[in-house]
């Protein structure tokens, strides 16, 4: 698996130097430029300038702004959830879990970062370090991608839908309230599986569209036969990037406010792999009854 | 300086004889390395009979500068005759220009780290860019400033048969029309008038 990978992205470093037959700047150039703007091309440039300059900046902003502050004022106003740390613990994560998690967080603490870095490249001057925090955003998707596939695979069986999750959403995970009413979830709840599938398929999609932009100047049979030019297809590449991306990141500061501070000491559960039981008891109450009727707790 | 009189390019379709003179003298003239072919001539509907002709095509300078619009660190600027030039130690060699450019006129060498993209070359209408005009550094990173020694950009003022135009676009404009009322188009073709890249031309 690795293997191939590795063999795929060297075929791809070699095709982006053999300029004489380049996918972007060779022939393929001509109708591209004929067609850009007229009916029946895609558009892509159209929209891309349109999207990145005027839409991308703002939202990301919003979003790393916008989702701190509400927090903020959750934690204010409910304030953070606290639950007895004297009870027995709960093994919920085993050694390989946190392994794996442990890698694809620290490729993510380096990814997202030096993406926004990126994103407000002018704020930060340009130039070395922002083109170093770009390097950095492409090196460490080697962890991620080493990361993401067992991650997809470990979790996969308990992050399908669930009646428990319906109920959850509902209620905004119990969030709203500081009463310590038991909330309906199993294993992981509905926004740990949203998190799930965003960050291993929408990861999936953004490795693949990230090193799509990284190669370049590549040619893919399937896009020719499809019509469809290198240059629109980075450009589709860009827009989704940039659009999952502003998911990620949404999300990935949930994830950091869940664990760290709504929480209090939820983190350590993936560092240790013990879960507190009164956590589990209140906040996978569906897991917890079924570990109680299986006589686990 | 009025919103007309900037400066363009404009390649007479029915003079260009596909020499590559101009891409020539423009990677001679600015010691390009190879692989970055900021001019570049390019041949349209190649073998149609009566349908055929070749452009020199390179950065439009457009109006709009999409690249200007997209790159996230800000290192276009234009020029108030209308040239789009950028800063090459602020551009991080993220290729949005490419995309945002309908012309392919970005271009990047593989010179950053492990072999990634390093900062953008693009046409500088021989303009060079933001460092001391022709000081030993602008002319290593940008190549030739012709236009501050008051020098027609070198791809026109060598190009043999007069097909590429470049000045005040009124002037090229004025040009252009007194070639086709008198000799007509050579090709059944439509008047580009490249001026912005996106939207109403």
């Amino acid at each position: 698996m690795k293997k191939s990978i590795l063999l795929i992205l060297l075929a791809l470093t070699t095709a982006a130097f053999g300029a004489a037959d380049s996918a972007i700047w060779g022939n393929d150039m001509i109708p591209n430029i004929l067609g850009y703007d007229k009916e029946g091309s895609l558009k892509l440039g159209y929209y891309f300038t349109l999207l990145q300059s005027t839409y991308f900046k703002p939202l990301f902003l919003g979003v790393l702004l916008g989702v701190p502050a509400v927090f903020a004022l959750h934690y204010l106003v409910i304030g953070p959830m606290i639950f007895s740390h004297d009870r027995k613990k709960i093994y919920v994560f085993t050694v390989f879990n946190r392994i794996v998690h442990a890698i694809a967080a620290i490729a993510f603490m380096l990814i997202i970062p030096t993406g926004v870095i990126i994103m407000f490249g002018a704020t930060f001057g340009g130039g070395t370090f922002v083109t170093a925090c770009r390097e950095i955003h492409a090196i460490a998707t080697l962890l991620f991608i080493i990361s993401v596939v067992p991650m997809f695979f470990m979790w996969l069986r308990w992050m399908f839908l669930h009646w428990d999750d319906i109920k959850w959403l509902m209620i905004v995970g119990g969030y709203l309230s500081k009463d310590k009413k038991p909330v309906p979830a199993g294993r992981f709840n509905a926004g740990q599986k949203t998190w799930y599938w965003l960050a291993t398929l929408g990861g999936l999609v953004l490795i693949l569209t990230g090193a799509a932009m990284y190669f370049q100047d590549f040619k893919l049979e399937i896009l020719a036969e499809n019509g469809i030019s290198q240059i629109d297809f980075l450009r589709a590449n860009a827009i989704v990037h940039n659009a999952l991306g502003l998911g990620v990141l949404a999300l990935f500061l949930v994830h950091i406010y869940m664990s760290v501070f709504a929480i209090k000491g939820a983190i350590h559960s993936i560092i240790t792999g013990y879960k507190e039981e009164e956590e589990v008891e209140i906040l996978h109450s569906s897991f917890y009854k079924e570990l109680k009727d299986k006589n686990e707790v | 300086m009025s919103e007309l009189s900037r400066l363009k390019f404009y390649c007479d379709e029915g003079r260009c004889i596909e020499c590559d003179g101009c891409s020539v003298a423009c990677a001679e003239a600015h010691e390009l390395p190879s692989g970055i072919n900021r001019r570049k001539v390019i041949t349209i509907n190649e073998g149609k009979i009566g349908m055929e002709y070749s452009l020199s095509i390179a950065c439009m300078h457009c109006t709009d500068a999409p690249c200007e619009q997209v790159c996230p660190v800000d290192c276009f600027y234009i020029r108030e005759d209308g040239i789009v030039l950028h800063d090459k130690d602020k551009c991080i060699g993220c290729a949005y220009c490419l995309y945002a450019c309908p012309f392919g006129a970005p271009q990047f060498p593989r010179d950053g780290a492990f072999g990634s993209k390093g900062a953008m070359d693009k046409c500088t209408m021989c303009a060079g860019g933001p460092l001391e005009t022709n000081s030993n550094k602008e002319r290593h990173l940008y190549g030739q400033n012709r236009i501050a020694e008051g020098k027609v950009p070198v791809c026109a003022a060598m190009c043999s048969t007069k097909a590429l135009l470049v000045g005040d676009a009124q002037d090229v404009s004025e040009i252009y029309r007194d070639r086709v009322l008198a000799r007509g188009h050579g090709v059944q073709t439509n008047p580009y008038g490249w001026n912005v890249a996106y939207g109403d031309k």
